[in-house]
């Protein structure tokens, strides 16, 4: 719930409310610098609170600084707001039907064109009103799951979604698109893909990298690819579906244990690590394949969300001169699973000049005390290797499991699965052996590293 | 040319914003280069718009009109002149404090208020000519004023924004914008509605101007600033134009442009009471059965279609004239050419043009249901693209009704009239920039960057004191390299009639030689004249280092060298001539002939 007056000073609230002016009022300002009329507008979050921020009546907004001598007088109360038209389950059952799961993120960013912030729609129709066409790829349905930041989600929100993707396959659905913040969209996909089992159908995750209420907004194509894959794939697959360049046109699916945000800001932040996109799809809908996949088949089995997660389970970074004390603290936390984001080939600093660097003793400890510990690397790119340098060969002997070539946050998340769902012997023995495309046996050339 | 009196009767109105780029080195809210140097294309994203529900939720009518063009835009991305931010692939950067400085500068000039607190705004852009869909908009000032021959003209507001890109190519319905130039500070300065004469407007235009590039706001070159007016009449309403390719035909433009408002009005009150309405679309395609020539056949051999729509109550109103050589379907056809067709066809033109004999078009006629004052029209082309075209063709057909339509108009600088852009925006196409922060002004501030400025009389006063030339002060003063004259002059110590000269005089026939002196680095010209100063080159000498356009001071002295430019003087002078009057008498013009860009030729003569 917004305060009234947000932002606003003390001083500057007293007098708006004793005029009974509210924020989206038309007003009235005399000032020693003369009178301005506009109507009222909240202020920015930054800046200096004793300004009193109007919009004037050719759309722009001025910023006029308020003193005791300010006589503000209210003209005319906030008009109404507009109210999307109403979505409508049109419901061609002649199409295959796909359900949408709406989680919230930049794609369903909007400014409040009153406050000026970008705010989450609470409303999937709100989004679907500028994409029209998808009504008539799909019977759609429309599960309006939550609307949080991606910074903001955690196991419990991936447990809900993973749920409410089995509940809407088994009840009817050929195909699930999920709309989701960027920021962690791929932590999200890696925990779906190991968490619905015996997944037959096409789950399609995508977001937006520039907010829905603008006209350049990424969103409108990557829904549009997202169902295009979703209606017309026979991808039995967890994957992300975004731009595959800075145009508008081609998108990729790639698989949800493969991909990571690369960019903090483009169109195409997520790209495939140490794999190939599944497919691409272009502006007609077409798709490409491009890799090994797992097809749809006529099985009957339902989709089963395994949901359990570990949440004591911690992802390090060690970095020249990182302090190992970091594994004694998360030992005293009692956490079950570390994941070392070691450098180069999976390394650790292990026989640093100052001896209380390495990280050896801390980690043979950890494993001691049944702590599962998971070695990746901060390269992102190749595979870890427990055998080529001595100090690799010291660390497998400390307890360290190499995770071959899975990325950091995806070992972190399958830990964590493992953990939640199996018995600590079995996780030792599955941390670094593939179960959703995490791992894979061959290093294949053909991918780009940017 | 009709009297200020005649503009009075006619209620004549209008106002100017101009829009002009600033001198800053870079960007509004990026690094990159704001400079007009030549760049290198690195490559090219492609991407769609959409018409978004904007402020309240309302879709703004331009931004529909777009919208139903269905347009794909290119963009070009230059190397040195564009990044991330201009391709809206990273948020902006901080406000250019130069930029800034610069544009409350031109407050000043204007003796404009400043707003306490700066707020960036988008204002939503629906031509695909920004990548974001909008563009960054501020507003720096407001209540200035300005005088034109002794004349208060208001100014109630000056925006600091982003320079918009350039369309690079264009084909059917595919545009190519290049993003070098997007993102460019520019301030637009808006005129209060005072201007009452064509040629009024043209002077304000050239005042506003003067004042800024005499002030040190403006950036150098051609295209650095534009005109836009807004013009309105009694019993019309405001149309804005855009694309003033000079300042010299303004007066003439806006002249047409009355004259079209008038018949515009003229139409709308014959056709008052009268039900002007567009009927329903039918395809024509089967009336043409044995057509023998023309763009029908064609379109029908490359199995397109021919539709057509009955206008009821528009008979013979279509070819009215309302221009030299334009007439109201010429209206219609600008409207219906926006889907990506090349016009209409409509009654009231001559039909066998087409190919079109009578018992066609008695059978057209029979199709459509037109009777009597009725008009129609037809469009050929791809099914869904005649559809779409006759669909905007019918809209403007049923505003005759309205006279002057409310439009964005583009200048045709081949006729000097005006043509249909696009709707003109309404008023809900602003929002707040989230992405920048408010930027405080205190008063301390503004009063320091106001400091200095001149005023046109100020400045002929100085030239005069300068030059001793009235003519050439004013030449000086109207030209677009007044700036690099008094940076010259003060930087270098060079003669300020040499300089006057050499910018004015020896630009232009470099110019006319096919040589661009124009786009000279400031800083070599600058080296040039000091080189002349010290006595290293001559006057004559001046022109023709110019002419090798070097690229820093290096390469100046490698132009003199190069060019055998360096300066004779003195001893060295002295001897050179006792070598000619060794071989008999002394001819001066033998010697200049040889060493003319050598020798000052007042020095040979104190020496001879």
């Amino acid at each position: 719930m917004r305060l009234l007056y947000c932002m606003y000073s003390e001083r500057i609230s007293l007098i708006l409310s004793k005029a009974n002016v509210k924020e989206g009022d038309r007003i009235r300002l005399e000032t020693e610098r003369g009178a301005f009329e506009g109507i009222l507008m909240p202020r920015p979050d930054a800046g200096d609170s004793n300004v009193i921020v109007i919009k004037r009546d050719d759309g722009y907004n001025i910023g006029i600084a308020f003193s005791e001598k300010c006589i503000v007088k209210k003209l005319e109360s906030k008009k109404g707001e507009f109210s999307f038209p109403k979505y409508e389950a049109k419901g061609n059952r002649s199409l295959p039907r796909i359900s949408m799961i709406y989680t919230g993120g930049t794609i369903g960013s909007k400014v409040d064109y009153v406050t000026g912030g970008v705010y989450m729609l609470t409303k999937p129709e709100e989004l679907l009103y500028e994409v029209p066409e998808i009504y008539e790829m799909a019977d759609l349905r429309i599960r309006n799951l939550m609307s949080i930041a991606s910074e903001d989600m955690t196991y419990k929100e991936w447990a809900a979604i993973a749920e409410a993707v089995a509940d809407e396959l088994n009840n009817g659905s050929s195909g699930i698109v999920i709309t989701h913040g960027t920021d962690t969209m791929h932590y999200t996909s890696a925990a779906l893909s190991f968490m619905l089992k015996d997944l037959n159908a096409t789950v399609a995750i995508t977001g937006a990298q520039r907010s829905s209420d603008r006209g350049s907004s990424d969103a409108f194509v990557n829904l549009v690819r997202s169902f295009q894959v979703a209606v017309g794939s026979d991808i039995a697959e967890v994957g992300i579906c975004m731009h595959s360049s800075s145009s508008d046109g081609r998108n990729y699916f790639i698989r949800g244990t493969k991909a990571r945000k690369m960019h903090t800001s483009r169109r195409d932040a997520f790209r495939p690590v140490n794999s190939t996109p599944i497919c691409a799809v272009d502006e007609g809908g077409k798709l490409e394949y491009m890799s090994e996949y797992r097809h749809k088949d006529n099985r009957p089995k339902k989709v089963k969300a395994v949901t359990g997660f570990e949440p004591r389970v911690a992802l390090v970074k060690t970095h020249p001169n990182s302090d190992p004390g970091i594994i004694e603290y998360y030992m005293s936390k009692g956490y079950k699973g570390i994941i070392l984001e070691g450098t180069g080939l999976g390394h650790v600093p292990s026989s640093p000049s100052i001896k209380d660097l390495s990280w050896l003793q801390n980690v043979k400890r950890a494993v001691d005390a049944g702590i599962i510990v998971g070695v990746t690397s901060q390269c992102i790119y190749g595979r870890v290797n427990d055998k080529v340098y001595r100090n690799l060969r010291l660390l497998k002997e400390a307890g360290g499991i190499h995770c071959e070539d899975m990325m950091p946050e995806v070992a972190y998340v399958k830990l964590g699965f493992l953990l939640g769902n199996y018995k600590r012997d079995e996780v030792r023995e599955m941390l670094a052996v593939d179960i959703a495309g995490e791992i894979t046996d061959r290093s294949v050339a053909d991918f780009d590293l940017v | 040319m009709r009297d200020a009196e005649y503009y009075k009767s006619i209620g004549f109105r209008c106002g100017l914003e101009i829009h002009q780029r600033l001198d800053t080195k870079e960007k509004l809210f990026c690094s990159c280069t704001a400079g007009i140097a030549e760049d290198k294309a690195i490559g090219r994203v492609e991407r769609f718009q959409r018409a978004v529900a904007g402020e309240l939720g309302i879709v703004d009518p331009s931004t529909r009109f777009e919208g139903m063009r269905h347009r794909k835009f290119i963009y070009t991305i230059y190397k040195k002149s564009s990044c991330l931010v201009d391709m809206d692939e990273e948020p902006p950067h901080g406000l250019n404090k130069d930029a800034l400085e610069l544009g409350l500068r031109a407050c000043a000039v204007l003796k404009a208020a400043v707003p306490d607190e700066v707020e960036v705004m988008r204002k939503v852009v629906v031509d695909g000519s920004d990548p974001s869909a909008f563009q960054r908009s501020m507003m720096i000032g407001f209540d200035g004023k300005i005088e034109v021959d002794g004349k208060q003209i208001a100014v109630p507001s000056v925006f600091l924004e982003e320079e918009s890109s350039s369309i690079e190519e264009r084909t059917g319905n595919i545009v190519v914008y290049g993003l070098d130039r997007i993102g460019v500070p520019l301030v637009e300065i808006d005129t209060g509605p005072d201007i009452r004469s064509p040629q009024e407007a043209k002077n304000t235009a050239m005042k506003i101007g003067l004042l800024l590039r005499l002030n040190g706001c403006a950036q150098r070159g051609i295209g650095s600033i534009r005109q836009d007016v807004n013009i309105s009449v009694s019993g019309g309403r405001r149309v804005e134009i855009k694309g003033f390719q000079s300042l010299e035909t303004m007066d003439t433009v806006i002249e047409n442009e009355v004259e079209r408002q008038l018949r515009l009005i003229e139409i709308s009150n014959e056709i008052k009471g009268i039900d002007v309405k567009g009927g329903s679309i039918v395809d024509l395609s089967g009336e043409f059965d044995g057509i023998d020539s023309g763009m029908i056949k064609d379109v029908l051999g490359k199995k397109g279609s021919v539709m057509g729509v009955r206008i009821s109550g528009l008979g013979g109103l279509l070819g009215r004239e309302i221009n030299e050589g334009r007439r109201l379907g010429s209206e219609v056809s600008d409207y219906a050419k926006m889907a990506g067709v090349n016009g209409i066809i409509h009654s009231d033109e001559d039909l066998s043009r087409y190919g079109i004999d009578a018992a066609m078009q008695a059978s057209i006629k029979k199709r459509l249901g037109v009777t009597g004052k009725d008009a129609f029209i037809m469009v050929a082309g791809e099914e869904k693209t005649a559809r779409n075209a006759l669909a905007l063709a019918i809209g403007r057909a049923e505003m005759a009704k309205e006279g002057v339509v409310p439009e964005t108009r583009n200048v045709d600088s081949k006729k000097n009239i005006t043509r249909f852009m696009r709707p003109l925006p309404g008023g809900s196409r602003m929002y707040p920039e989230t992405d920048a922060v408010p930027v405080s002004i205190e008063d301390r501030y503004y009063t320091e960057v106001g400091k200095g400025i001149v005023s046109e009389d100020q400045v002929r006063e100085r030239l005069i004191a300068e030059l001793n030339n009235v003519q050439l002060v004013e030449q000086l003063i109207w030209s677009r390299e007044l700036q690099r004259y008094f940076r010259i002059t003060e930087h270098t110590g060079a003669d300020t009639r040499v300089v006057a000269d050499v910018l004015l005089e020896k630009f232009r026939e470099l110019s006319r030689q096919g040589i661009d002196p124009y786009s000279i680095d400031d800083d070599v010209l600058e080296d040039i004249f000091r080189r002349f100063a010290s006595g290293r080159i001559t006057k004559k000498a001046i022109k023709e280092v110019v002419r090798t356009m070097p690229k820093d001071a290096k390469d100046v002295d490698e132009a003199i060298r190069g060019g055998n430019l360096e300066r004779i003087s003195g001893e060295r002078l002295r001897k050179l001539i006792l070598e000619f009057a060794k071989n008999g008498e002394i001819s001066r013009s033998e010697i200049m002939s040889r060493y003319g860009f050598n020798i000052e030729g007042d020095e040979l003569n104190s020496i001879i």
